[in-house]
């Protein structure tokens, strides 16, 4: 066995997403089941023969090589089966005039960025979005992206088969959409890197809380973005929000799975070095001028990042930003709740308690659970502990995961 | 010491697994096969292409294999170092094939009498 080749983590997950970028530049979108079956088969060749020999000397090039070859080997196939005349020549073509088809790494880059962009086409939903993106770029699974999703295989085998047609159809070549493009599409990509991560650091999906998976690969497809928008304040910003809430995470839950209070994290175990990057994104986005709401909510996580502890927190300044952005998106309740929430560390709970009462409920996955919890809080450190106990009730009522109900109930034991 | 041979038995069907999935399959043995070797258990292993000959009998009939579609067959095999079956079958009982629900065949291999 070759005992050279420790695989980086998430070596293959990373790598689907480059070797599909590679292919569809060369080959054309069109072909992209083709390209996905022969990326897929890639692996299951590599499982077959690693698993018994180790990773070869220089893994990248492996599957690189193995991955061009099965594909071409589909479309040689598939051209003498039906007379797909032009597969021909370019085979041809890319073998005479091409003396080396694989880019190199830049051009790489480039690659999984227009199919970055292509994924983020407006003209599929949202969703759809969401799911092929992690599923092309992220060689993400169906049964893997079900449980991320929490949906249905089914459903997530249909927005796959929906999306793939869509972009067979919609993508030009993807050698003509150039960094340009990228950077000017760059808004509803950051929109779908922004909800990927969200999806994973959702409190109320699933069991363990935060999936880490979905949050680490919104990082890196917004630092792959970042390349080609050097210059987009609002890329920054998001960066910004990832790395800093990725920072905290280790300090967010413990170990058997309970989630812990901002207040009662141990900010010892909040990523400095994390940190640090985040702030020098937030740098680079405050020259700008740019105040949109991923740049509001980094200012804020900045400002929990910055506080040595909990008492230390600058909750007016919080409170401040949280105004900016309720001006920015007024309908949302989850924003007006915050708002509250720093309002009444800044300057006491009694005087939130009223406006806390008025708040209706929106669709927003969880707010009921939320504005329960909330109130429930706030009450609690106002002395109205008759109130606190209902609250909390109501709150346990609505909980949608069992890490939900244990931080409530440890709340009502402290009553 | 005596040597064994493990046959793995597997469908191989890997369609559902991901990228991520048979990545994490990859590290498990190879960890699994260091320790072997530092533990001094380990020959060699060799995987087995899926496609092959079945030729039987006087006449030579040749087919395809034998292998059946969507049946188990063998993938590759292991050559172990143990001082017993039962230590052979213990060593085989840390295959992370298993994990992946694969079967594993553990067989003394018998050694040249002189």
């Amino acid at each position: 066995m070759d005992t050279s080749g420790q695989l980086a983590a998430h070596f293959f997950r990373e790598h689907s997403g480059r070797m599909v970028a590679s292919l569809a530049r060369v080959y054309g979108m069109e072909h992209l089941d083709a390209i996905l079956d022969a990326v897929q088969d890639t692996f299951e060749t590599a499982l077959t023969h690693w698993r018994y020999h180790g990773p070869p000397h220089h893994p990248r090039a492996w599957l690189s090589r193995v991955a061009r070859n099965k594909l071409i080997n589909a479309l040689k196939h598939a051209s003498r089966h039906h007379h797909v005349g032009d597969t021909e020549a370019l085979l041809h073509d890319v073998s005479t005039t091409d003396p080396d088809p694989w880019p190199a790494d830049e051009a790489n880059t480039d690659g999984q960025l227009q199919l970055l962009v292509a994924c983020c086409h407006p003209a599929l939903g949202e969703r759809d979005r969401i799911i092929i993106t992690l599923h092309i770029l992220c060689g993400f699974g169906i049964p893997e992206l079900a449980n991320a999703l929490q949906m249905k295989t089914e459903a997530v085998k249909k927005a796959v088969q929906r999306s793939k047609a869509l972009l067979r159809q919609k993508t030009p070549n993807l050698r003509q959409l150039n960094l340009a493009d990228a950077a000017r599409q760059s808004p509803t990509v950051c929109t779908i890197l922004y909800l990927v991560f969200n999806e994973g650091y959702k409190a109320t999906r699933n069991a363990k809380g935060i999936d880490f998976d979905l949050c680490y690969e919104a990082l890196r497809l917004a630092k792959l973005l970042h390349t080609a928008a050097p210059a987009e304040a609002e890329v920054d910003a998001l960066l910004v929000l990832m790395f800093f809430g990725v920072a905290r995470f280790p300090a967010r839950l413990v170990a058997y799975g309970d989630w812990i209070p901002l207040e009662d994290q141990n900010r010892s175990l909040w990523d400095q070095q994390l940190i640090a990057e985040g702030f020098r994104y937030l740098d680079q986005a405050q020259h700008s001028g740019y105040a949109g709401n991923y740049y509001l909510e980094a200012l804020i996580a900045s400002h929990h990042c910055a506080a040595p502890d909990f008492e230390a927190t600058d909750w007016k300044a919080i409170h401040h930003l949280y105004q900016l952005l309720e001006n920015l998106e007024p309908a949302s309740t989850l924003i007006r709740l915050n708002r509250l929430i720093a309002k009444s560390y800044a300057i006491g709970p009694l005087p939130v308690i009223t406006e806390l009462e008025t708040i209706a409920v929106d669709g927003t996955p969880g707010i009921a659970f939320l504005l329960a919890a909330t109130k429930a809080h706030v009450y609690q450190r106002a002395g109205n502990t008759t109130r606190a106990r209902a609250a909390y009730e109501e709150a346990l009522s609505l909980a949608q995961n069992p890490l939900d109900s244990q931080l409530i109930r440890k709340r009502m034991e402290a009553i | 010491m005596k040597e064994f041979l493990m046959l793995i038995r597997e469908d191989a069907n890997y369609g559902e697994l991901s990228a991520e999935e048979m990545q994490a399959c990859i590290e498990k043995h190879y960890r699994w096969v260091e320790e072997l070797t530092e533990k001094g258990q380990f020959k060699e292993a060799q995987p087995l292409e899926a496609g092959g000959a079945h030729i039987r009998g006087k006449q030579r009939i040749v087919s395809d294999g034998p292998f059946l579609e969507g049946k188990e067959c063998v993938s590759g095999y292991y050559i172990l170092l143990a001082e017993s079956l039962e230590e052979a079958i213990e060593i085989a009982k840390g295959n992370p094939d298993l994990d992946w629900d694969r079967a594993v065949e553990v067989r003394e291999i018998m050694p040249m009498e002189d």
